[in-house]
């Protein structure tokens, strides 16, 4: 009978294990010393990871575009032209505003990098958007570049959207995203360049 | 949670929200639980719907994608280990399943906080989440049409009418006519349909009314409000314990010939051997109707949604399937009592202690699933109305939860005001 009662310690050694391992805390970690960290994808929205290698396909493509050597030969003779960069429209059942505001940062840094363009601020386009879309609802609209160009008297506006295919079934959930990004002439409202990327996103 | 029903019955949101914080072990509104993975996914839906009620329209939108995220999460993770546990030891042992109600109600809610906020791209995400939900309940679920449609479909034809999306509008509103035939819809619809190409026999008939589209909101210098009231909580589930003999002279023709055999040998002992299930308590809405004032005018509101019928009418589905997994678990313990009683061999006194403590263990473990989205509101009514541009006085009663607040509209413009009175 004793042997019966004896052989539970090893059981309830592991159960104190597993109840020590279980209430382990958590811990703060430093993507800088473990890169690791930003390799999982945390949720179906967009991630870093989603946004640098969106970037880096659309912004090479823009690079050898031949709207990017017209404003070179502007550039090479003083004459940069005024480049504003409008909000990428959310068209997608994700709510990643954050991540396409962090994708604009990116592209303004590059154009004002290159030093060909000269790129108007996001505080004067956000007053001028107010001017035109009225206080209620200061929420940029496409089809209003041309007055936007107008007020801001810039000749090109930099900007995208981001549409999705979001499906769900009884064991997954994927969602399929479509970049694109555009450079529009604010005065006949032609699209100069396109170009598309995308990244899908799943549970399963 | 009796806690945060108490509280919200007495008209306490904000100790609901204390105690919601302090189950989740968070220090403050602000913080989401570190662990998502578990129930506390429930209690950020509960805490969401409380900051609604009480105006605090940005906080429970975070609450309220944080909850829709982590709920998708343990309805995907749910598997074979959930369904055996819950046959074996306990209803609530397995990972909690949102009814689809529930991961319908979540995006329309989330809605209302978009458009309190006159966020229409936050509100067209949530209206594209309510789509996939709606096609995922419809076609992988087969439920068919959920009546919680008519709310969301009128919630995400206004969001795309406001977009100019009048397509997208229309077949939104299609889907919210399919429900019911709201009076001040058709008004809206026949704007629309000047605007759109979508088309189906319902919207046609409307299209061919009699009576003439009126003008445009700009031509005719006003603007719109769409007030939205909800009001009750849903009933919320309740533990019950019945004698096996009850049980059986119920649901017998759906359990296994040998468990029936074996519960019927339980109950022929004499024992009083108790089943322990869920049941569904009582919605807190009754007869109250509530009451929307604009500048001092009576304004009638038509009810969008009764949460409470879906409740019942899911509740109905599950309902045997429940009742039949708690018999199972206690033949379960009946069976782990007689086997260790076996195994003790001839030191009897020792297995009948043994048998006896096991089965204590197993009855003390399992415990009845009463998880739900409680603070869901029981009943939600809406209106719809055009007023002058300018400043309108706009009040709300519901159940004794009052909001009284101003609102500019511009020419062409819309608000949308809410209550949530959920006691």
């Amino acid at each position: 009978m004793n042997r019966r009662w004896l052989s539970l310690g090893p059981l309830a050694t592991a159960a104190f294990v597993l109840l020590e391992t279980g209430c382990a805390g958590k811990e703060y970690v430093r993507g800088a010393d473990d890169p690791s960290v930003d390799r999982p994808a945390m949720s179906t929205g967009l991630d870093k990871d989603d946004v640098q290698l969106t970037l880096k396909t659309l912004l090479n493509q823009l690079r050898v575009a031949p709207i990017m050597n017209e404003w070179r030969t502007s550039a090479g003779q003083n004459d940069r032209p005024t480049v504003a960069i409008a909000p990428f429209i959310n068209e997608t059942s994700e709510h990643i505003d954050s991540m396409l505001s962090a994708m604009l940062g990116e592209t303004e840094t590059w154009l004002v990098n290159s030093g060909i363009v000269r790129v108007v601020s996001q505080e004067r386009q956000a007053d001028m958007i107010r001017q035109v879309e009225g206080a209620q609802h200061p929420i940029f609209d496409p089809r209003h570049i041309p007055q936007y160009g107008r007020q801001l008297g810039v000749k090109y506006y930099v900007t995208g959207k981001v549409g999705a295919s979001d499906e769900r079934t009884q064991d997954a959930r994927r969602v399929q995203y479509f970049l694109f990004m555009q450079v529009i002439d604010t005065e006949t409202s032609e699209i100069r360049w396109q170009q598309k990327a995308y990244v899908t996103k799943a549970i399963r | 949670m009796l806690p945060v029903r108490s509280a919200l019955d007495s008209g306490q949101p904000r100790e609901a929200i204390r105690v919601l914080n302090q189950e989740m072990s968070v220090g403050s509104d602000a913080e989401l639980p570190a662990d998502m993975a578990g129930d506390n996914a429930l209690l950020v839906l509960d805490r969401g719907s409380v900051e609604q009620s009480t105006s605090q329209f940005d906080r429970s939108k975070r609450d309220f994608e944080a909850a829709d995220k982590s709920i998708d999460m343990l309805d995907l993770a749910h598997d074979a280990k959930d369904t055996i546990g819950e046959y074996v030891f306990s209803g609530s042992s397995g990972r909690y399943r949102a009814p689809p109600y529930e991961k319908l109600l979540v995006n329309t809610l989330d809605m209302i906080n978009y458009l309190e906020l006159r966020d229409l791209n936050g509100a067209r995400v949530e209206a594209r989440r309510l789509a996939v939900m709606q096609r995922y309940v419809a076609d992988d679920l087969n439920e068919g049409h959920s009546a919680v449609l008519g709310l969301g479909g009128l919630l995400a034809g206004f969001t795309f009418e406001k977009s100019d999306q009048a397509d997208e509008a229309l077949r939104w509103y299609d889907e919210a006519l399919r429900i019911s035939s709201f009076r001040w819809l058709s008004d809206s619809v026949r704007l629309l349909l000047a605007r759109g190409q979508y088309r189906s026999p319902r919207l046609k008939e409307l299209q061919g009314s009699a009576s003439p589209a009126p003008p445009g909101l700009e031509e005719a210098g006003e603007g719109e409000i769409v007030f939205v009231v909800g009001y009750g909580r849903v009933p919320h589930k309740v533990a019950h314990r019945i004698p096996i003999g009850l049980a059986l002279t119920s649901y017998a023709d759906a359990l296994e010939p040998a468990d029936v055999a074996a519960a019927n040998r339980l109950a022929a002992q004499g024992l009083v051997t108790w089943i322990n299930f869920p049941a569904l308590g009582q919605e807190s809405a009754g007869l109250t109707v509530p009451t929307a004032f604009l500048d001092g005018r009576d304004v009638p509101l038509e009810e969008a949604v009764n949460v409470t019928r879906e409740v019942h009418s899911e509740w109905k589905k599950i309902e045997g399937r429940i009742i039949v997994s708690a018999i199972t678990r206690l033949v379960a313990r009946y069976a782990a009592g007689g086997a260790i009683q076996a195994a003790a061999g001839n030191e009897r006194l020792l297995g009948a202690l043994l048998s006896l403590g096991t089965q204590a263990t197993l009855t003390a473990l399992d415990t009845p699933d009463t998880r739900s989205w409680e603070t869901l509101p029981a009943r939600v009514a809406i209106a719809r109305i055009r007023v002058p541009a300018g400043k309108h006085t706009v009040r709300l009663d519901a159940r004794g939860v009052v909001r009284t607040t101003s609102i500019d509209v511009d020419k062409g413009g819309w608000a949308l005001v809410s209550l949530m009175g959920l006691r």
